[in-house]
């Protein structure tokens, strides 16, 4: 195509320049050529323009296709990166449960008698309920509050319990979990 | 590629300049049709150069794109009709 457009921009500048400088106009058909010559020139030129529109139309097309699929492979790269970074901070605050520590703590300083023994459990398990129904409380208010915003159940799974959507057992207990916590 | 077809849309209005003298020549009734259609487009011309605001609203393009355009067709003519005179 690019080749044809070339090949009809460089005969409409010989048909409109040559037969002018190299034929007589005093002379009858040197006239009739140059007359033909430029309605040719004129014909070529308008064509040659017609295709280098066209094609320039099509790589603004070509241009624009390709900024979106940039854009698109961006995006997913963000998502992914945003997935990933709240599956870690959820590790990390996993493993770095209070519950755990007190207990661990405790289990430090648990040699002093039975008595004192078996009130810090009591006070362990009090805090452990309390942080569990905290805990919970947070991923319904959250689920709620992405189910408000048009979330879909799998989405919301992942993105509050960090769990991607499957038939694993720990998928399976996080539905069960948000079908309870957000019927309540 | 944009370039390239302005190129070859500036050529077909200098061959098409070129072919409207060449018409002129063949007969003064042509002659006085062509010198008529030029008067005719030079006063549009100036008109659209005077009323270029209103103008490049009337065509949607901005008013540098309008003045561009002018001066294009004004080169387009002069090399046009030059080609034609001087050869």
């Amino acid at each position: 195509m690019q080749l044809k457009m070339f090949v009809l921009s460089g005969a409409a500048v010989v048909f409109w320049l040559a037969p002018l400088t190299a034929l007589d106009k005093k002379v009858g058909w040197h006239k009739s050529i140059q007359g033909i010559s430029l309605c040719i020139a004129t014909a070529c030129a308008v064509t040659a323009g017609n295709i280098a529109r066209r094609l320039s139309e099509q790589a603004e097309i070509e241009a624009i296709k390709t900024r979106a699929i940039t854009a698109d492979v961006v995006d997913e790269i963000a998502t992914s990166a945003y997935i990933s970074q709240q599956q870690r901070q959820q590790e990390a605050e996993a493993i770095l449960n209070p519950v755990e520590h007190l207990e661990r703590a405790l289990a430090l300083t648990c040699d002093e008698g039975e008595d004192s023994e078996r009130s810090l459990n009591e006070q362990s398990d009090q805090l452990a309920k309390t942080y569990t129904e905290r805990s919970e409380n947070d991923k319904a208010e959250r689920a709620l509050q992405l189910k408000a915003k048009g979330w879909g159940k799998a989405k919301i799974i992942l993105e509050v319990w960090g769990v991607s959507k499957g038939g694993s057992p720990k998928y399976k207990a996080a539905e069960a979990e948000y079908k309870r916590l957000v019927e309540e | 590629m944009r370039a390239a077809y302005l190129a070859n849309y500036f050529i077909t209005g200098c061959a098409a300049s070129s072919l409207l003298g060449w018409i002129a020549s063949l007969h003064p009734m042509s002659a006085r049709a062509i010198a008529f259609l030029a008067a005719a487009t030079f006063i549009l011309w100036g008109l659209c150069w005077l009323l270029d605001f209103s103008v490049s609203g009337w065509l949607k393009i901005s008013v540098q794109n309008l003045q561009a355009l002018l001066l294009a067709v004004l080169a387009m003519v002069l090399i046009g009709a030059g080609v034609f005179l001087c050869s």
